[in-house]
């Protein structure tokens, strides 16, 4: 048997919840610790782990992740054989509407799983910022005679519609939930990754999409843990699950912290993205920068602390930036001031503006805005 | 029968660089880091591709693993291309003869069904150890709006310096009527930059008479251009105005990379229009920690700076770390500064490791162009604690 896989990523999910941020975009990019889109970490997972067939379902407002990602040649996915391929929003004939949930949407891709040759599958959102070894958990799916490998973390969970998986010793799922109700309890939450043999998902999406199921998760996963045969892999590194506002920002901060960054990119399996040809950051004679994650093509001048700029922002003298996230050509003019906020690409914060929102509600600035 | 190419670009990347010591034991000088994320010869590859010629012979020889390795396929500057693109050169056996480039020169004559193979009507000389920014394409216009044979780019030099450089005399109308190498008395002040554009079929009938010349070294600047001026052909200068400079030494490459930290000396590398390009090694932003201190420099991403960086070009995942000091220097890509540890007035090579409290370098205040005293740490080399490493000095590694 070919011990290979195929993965199917799906590019959007929680949208709703995002507002502002995914308004252009979706979630798959999202721009993400300083220089990436948060599609960059599950694509170089899985090319780190010699998986290089990759199938991204979209729904809506994808044309920003075709921009990003184009041939997929960055990733190493320009390949003669395998590669990307982008599933753009696929109505069935017998549906006016785009696909409703991952069962719909699976089932648009029926054909090219089947006509790939490997005969395993990973499918994963995008939403997750984590440096997984994937080659290694097939492996022990292998060994184990496991129908589904569901890759887990432990965190609070902070959101509602996490799934919470309750597992044995042996790391056997026996019960599956989902909560309602966020609580500030440490659980084993699913990272909505699953590895599986081919033949097996793509007999359930036919049997499920025939008897109009919806949701893979509750219509599909909640019945098989009966049959014991449902694995839960937990992963002790870092791994981030961005499904709002609030834990966009929180995931976002958590990079500043020296053991996540070595966690995502010390790993010797490095983190692509597309490569922009920025230069090199310049710092100003007045330039004050402490505790923060800086991209390439910055022009810094002014105070920047505990903070996050992406590509080619520029923070003029005076101007103060604390606890914020800045995205690709932000500038902060002179004597303007920020604190815990999100500001969107291209945003222009004008001179001696201040602006602030709190630790437990940032603030978001859309697109283009200037303030 | 290959797709005709109006001009084809031959850059010389051969040579040794005996001068930048360290830098060049295991690497050809186009190959060394500069400016934080690129290396020298991004320079000339990024100026092709900006100036809509999209094929180029890299002529290497000397270590040239790394180089072919770095060029790749030519993809980081848009040079991979169905037809033309980035080819690299090495000496290479025929059937009669089989040797070495003799000279710069002979290693075009080798090269001559290579620029053939295009249909050239042109030939671009380039080579691959000047910083500049230059649209070869407005040359090329020259070139041909003269009805030249030859065009050299000059640069206008303080009439002090010229009897550094091969100087260019020249009638009112630019064309060239003599060429001095170095000469005691400069006549003018026009600077060759070792860019050529030839009207191929005459320079391919200059490179076979030279090379049937057993007395020849097989150079453009002591014999082709030479035998062609004396024979009259139709030779310009062509006027460049911009920023230009050789990095043939280690006060060179020192003064040309703190020239990108003061905007009036007119390199600006964030010119979105001229974009640089270089290999890309995905790391992740760089991080500064709290307690750092940078101010006038250039930092680069995949370093973790702790420690103080002032008027300092730090490249790619270097790692300064807790109360290292880091002044008025260049530190290659992923090199460490350790605890305590400062530096002055030095370049530290790629992978180099200075100790927590070793001292490199010294602090100078001002010295003549080309005449600083810059203390090198050659690449992988290791400075222990406590070790102090002078001014000038030149540390390499051990073989």
């Amino acid at each position: 048997m070919n011990k290979k896989m195929l993965a199917i990523l799906f590019a959007s999910g929680n949208e709703s919840k995002l507002n502002e941020l995914t308004l252009h975009r979706t979630t798959a990019s999202l721009p993400f610790a300083g220089r990436y889109r948060l599609i960059d970490f599950a694509l170089s997972s899985l090319v780190n782990s010699g998986i290089t067939r990759i199938g991204i379902i979209t729904r809506n407002n994808y044309s920003s992740l075709m921009d990003h990602i184009r041939m997929g040649r960055d990733w190493d996915l320009n390949r003669k054989n395998s590669g990307i391929a982008v599933f753009p929003p696929f109505g069935l004939n017998t549906s006016r509407d785009v696909y409703k949930g991952k069962i719909e949407a699976l089932y648009t891709v029926l054909d090219y799983m089947e006509r790939a040759p490997e005969d395993y599958v990973c499918v994963s959102n995008c939403n997750i910022a984590s440096n997984i070894d994937l080659e290694g958990i097939l492996e022990e799916h292998i060994a184990r005679g496991a129908d589904v490998t569901m890759l887990c973390h432990k965190a609070n969970v902070t959101s509602s519609k996490r799934v919470i998986i309750t597992k044995n010793e042996s790391d056997l799922v026996t019960d599956l939930c989902q909560v309602e109700i966020p609580s500030s309890e440490e659980k084993l939450v699913s990272l909505n990754i699953y590895v599986m043999r081919k033949a097996l998902l793509t007999s359930w999406i036919e049997q499920a999409y025939a008897r109009g199921y919806v949701d893979f998760e509750k219509d599909i996963l909640f019945r098989e843990v009966e049959n014991g045969r449902i694995y839960a892999k937990e992963i002790t590194s870092y791994a981030a699950i961005v499904d709002d506002v609030k834990t966009y920002y929180n995931e976002s901060m958590k990079v500043l912290n020296e053991e996540v960054r070595t966690q995502l990119f010390e790993t010797g399996r490095k983190v692509y993205t597309k490569v922009k040809d920025s230069v090199p950051t310049i710092y100003g004679e007045k330039a004050n920068v402490s505790g923060s994650l800086i991209a390439d093509g910055c022009v810094i001048n002014g105070t920047v602390e505990n903070s996050i700029l992406f590509r080619d922002v520029r923070i003029e003298e005076g101007a103060v930036v604390k606890n914020s996230i800045i995205m690709e050509h932000g500038v902060v003019m002179k004597d303007g001031q920020i604190s815990y906020a999100i500001t969107d690409k291209s945003v222009v914060i004008g001179a001696g503006r201040q602006i602030s929102g709190s630790e437990d509600y940032p603030i978001v600035i859309v697109k283009n805005k200037k303030v | 029968m290959q797709v005709k190419k109006e001009c084809v670009a031959m850059l010389l990347a051969g040579g040794q660089g005996t001068r930048l010591g360290a830098l060049t034991r295991k690497v050809a000088k186009p190959a060394v880091p500069f400016g934080g994320k690129y290396r020298i010869i991004d320079f000339t590859l990024s100026n092709t591709i900006n100036s809509d010629i999209d094929t180029i012979g890299v002529l290497t020889q000397y270590q040239p693993f790394d180089l072919n390795q770095y060029i790749g396929n030519g993809q980081p500057w848009d040079l991979d291309r169905l037809e033309g693109g980035a080819f690299v050169l090495p000496p290479y056996q025929k059937a009669k003869s089989g040797e070495w480039y003799k000279g710069t020169a002979n290693a075009i004559y080798q090269n001559i069904d290579f620029v053939d193979r295009y249909s050239a009507d042109y030939v671009l000389i380039l080579s691959g150890d000047h910083i500049y920014k230059m649209d070869y394409n407005k040359m090329l216009q020259y070139h041909i709006a003269k009805g030249a044979d030859c065009t050299i780019a000059v640069q206008n030099v303080p009439i002090e310096e010229a009897s550094r450089f091969g100087i260019m005399n020249t009638d009112a109308d630019d064309r060239i009527f003599e060429f001095e190498e170095k000469p005691k008395q400069p006549k003018s002040t026009k600077a060759s930059m070792g860019i050529y554009i030839f009207t191929w079929a005459k320079l391919k009938k200059y490179l076979i008479e030279d090379e049937a010349n057993k007395n020849s070294h097989n150079d453009f600047g002591k014999n082709i251009i030479p035998n062609m001026l004396n024979d009259g052909e139709k030779m310009y200068t062509y006027d460049f105005k911009g920023y230009w400079k050789d990095v043939g030494t280690i006060s060179s490459l020192w003064e040309a990379n703190m020239d990108i930290l003061d905007v009036s000396s007119g390199i600006n590398l964030s010119d979105a229009d001229w974009k640089i390009y270089a290999r890309n090694t995905a790391e992740p932003p760089h991080f500064v920690s709290a307690g750092a201190k940078i101010s006038n420099s250039v930092v680069s991403e995949g370093c973790v700076v702790e420690g103080t960086i002032i008027n300092s070009i730090i490249s790619r995942g270097a790692k300064i770390k807790k109360g290292a000091i880091v002044q008025d220097s260049i530190v290659m890509p992923n090199a460490i500064v350790g605890e305590g540890a400062t530096v002055n007035h030095s370049i530290v090579g790629w992978n180099a490791n200075i100790e927590g409290g070793a001292k490199v370098g010294e602090y100078q205040e001002k010295a003549i162009a080309g005449e600083w005293q810059i203390a090198v740490v050659g690449p992988n080399v290791n400075v222990k604690a406590g070790d102090v490493v002078k001014a000038g000095a030149m540390l390499e590694e051990d073989n």
